[in-house]
């Protein structure tokens, strides 16, 4: 009861907060960082109903486990309030799904349906190139580990830009007769990519692997990173985190969807930049 | 009274350490919730032991030959090639340190005046098995700093340290007997400057 209370004080009523524990020296209310939620664990034990107002983990026999009112509550913390595309309404559809008595959804790290999305800094002959990288988690010897799956280079997507006119060059059907002796004048005239099947997809990836392993580039620093879920069936929904004064701050619900299971791989193929 | 301090805190992680080899006969390979709290405890007895020789370290009263001392001794609490990685409101980039290397920057700060104090508040994440065999997991708490400059200017900040925690269970002979327990490392710390 008291940790709803506690709740709710943060979402309707911050200013009652107890005065004592702001902190003069730097004006940062510890409340306030009560509410934040401090990490991506943090976020998935509230979105789960999984921890008290303090953090303390409830487990599978502690009564407040997963309680779905305890749920709704943190769930209407969990998102960015400063993103107006997100409807109220949308919320409300979201939270009473995923928290629905009959068929309730949970979020969970070690299974498929969720990944990092890296936004990287690396050096190539000097200059700062920004690198996004998608990480998913795996199940690695007597545990698990964080993998890469995707890479999004935009200096890599010009090389692949396919002429699909009428005009495009090729390499002629006879070719073969002649040892693809014109291979000399195919490739000094146009791009490889002309010469690719209809069904090529450029694998990032693979050049990115192999651009750090030749040292053409190297890794600098991290700008950037948000999560994207696809564990709620019918939903949707990314996070990043919001550094900023204030209740709702941290890890936060920064986009919402409704999807169908049809549109997923699509809209994957626009998150990993490679529609 | 810092020697004092340090020798206090090497007390109260071996005794930290006792109880969690008292508590190690029911030792097993998957982490049950008490077994998680009294690992939780030991985790965060480390991270006190780290903020108070990050206090020590900072302070501008400590003589040079005792922060050396006691940068040894916070070293001690980290797994080999722990590094910093920090970050401010102005550059979201993450700069990297070495820890040693961290602790000797916050030593040569150019203040007249330090001081460094921590919110009450921590977040304990839970433990998750790496590949090897060992249990990784993050602890989050914050700090605050002041410094004055000798003409009165001062600079405040306030940063959240994530800071990664190894734990592995590990083995001792005493009086002929082998006996089991968790030893906790801490490693990498992401330092993010907060807004007020």
């Amino acid at each position: 009861m008291i940790h709803r209370l506690f709740i709710t004080f943060l979402i309707l009523i911050p200013s009652l907060l107890p005065a004592q524990i702001t902190q003069e020296a730097t004006g940062i209310d510890e409340s306030e960082l009560y509410a934040s939620t401090k990490q991506v664990n943090q976020f998935f034990r509230r979105f789960n109903g999984e921890e008290d107002q303090k953090g303390n983990r409830y487990y599978e026999n502690d009564k407040s486990y997963r309680d779905v009112e305890l749920r709704k509550n943190y769930l209407t913390i969990l998102f960015n309030t400063e993103n107006n595309r997100i409807s109220k309404d949308l919320k409300k559809q979201f939270i009473n799904d995923v928290t629905s008595r009959q068929n309730p959804k949970y979020l969970n790290f070690h299974k498929e349906g969720w990944f990092a999305e890296v936004n990287a800094v690396f050096s190539r002959g000097g200059k700062d190139e920004n690198i996004l990288l998608f990480f998913k988690i795996q199940p690695q010897g007597q545990g698990y580990e964080w993998v890469l799956e995707k890479a999004s280079v935009e200096a890599y997507k010009s090389s692949f830009n396919k002429d699909s006119s009428s005009n495009k060059s090729f390499i002629h059907p006879m070719s073969h007769e002649l040892d693809f002796m014109n291979l000399n004048k195919a490739f000094r005239n146009s791009k490889g990519v002309d010469f690719t099947a209809r069904n090529f997809k450029p694998d990032y990836l693979s050049i990115f692997l192999y651009e750090l392993s030749n040292k053409k580039i190297s890794f600098k620093t991290v700008r950037d990173l948000k999560f994207h879920f696809f564990q709620c069936a019918g939903w949707y929904f990314q996070i990043s985190e919001y550094n900023r004064s204030g209740y709702n701050r941290g890890w936060l619900i920064s986009d919402l969807t409704p999807i169908k299971e049809e549109q997923i791989p699509a809209l994957k193929a626009l998150i990993y930049d490679q529609q | 009274m810092k020697s004092i301090i340090i020798k206090n805190l090497s007390k109260i992680s071996f005794v930290a350490s006792l109880l969690c080899v008292a508590a190690s006969a029911f030792a097993q390979d998957n982490i049950s919730p008490q077994r998680k709290q009294a690992i939780d405890s030991l985790a965060l007895e480390k991270v006190r032991d780290l903020s108070k020789y990050i206090s020590i370290i900072g302070d501008k009263e400590t003589a040079y030959s005792e922060a050396t001392r006691v940068m040894e001794r916070a070293g001690e609490l980290f797994a080999p090639d722990s590094e910093m990685g920090v970050s401010s409101l102005t550059t979201e980039e993450i700069t990297y340190y070495k820890v040693q290397e961290y602790f000797q920057r916050l030593m040569a700060l150019n203040y007249d005046k330090v001081k460094i104090d921590w919110y009450d508040i921590h977040y304990i994440s839970d433990l998750e098995k790496q590949p090897d065999g060992k249990y990784v997991g993050v602890v989050t708490v914050y700090q605050r700093f002041e410094g004055t400059s000798e003409d009165g200017l001062s600079y405040k900040d306030t940063t959240k340290k994530d800071i990664t925690i190894y734990v592995e269970k590990k083995k001792t002979q005493i009086a002929g007997r082998t006996i089991e327990f968790w030893d906790v490392m801490l490693g990498d710390i992401r330092v993010t400057e907060t807004s007020a």
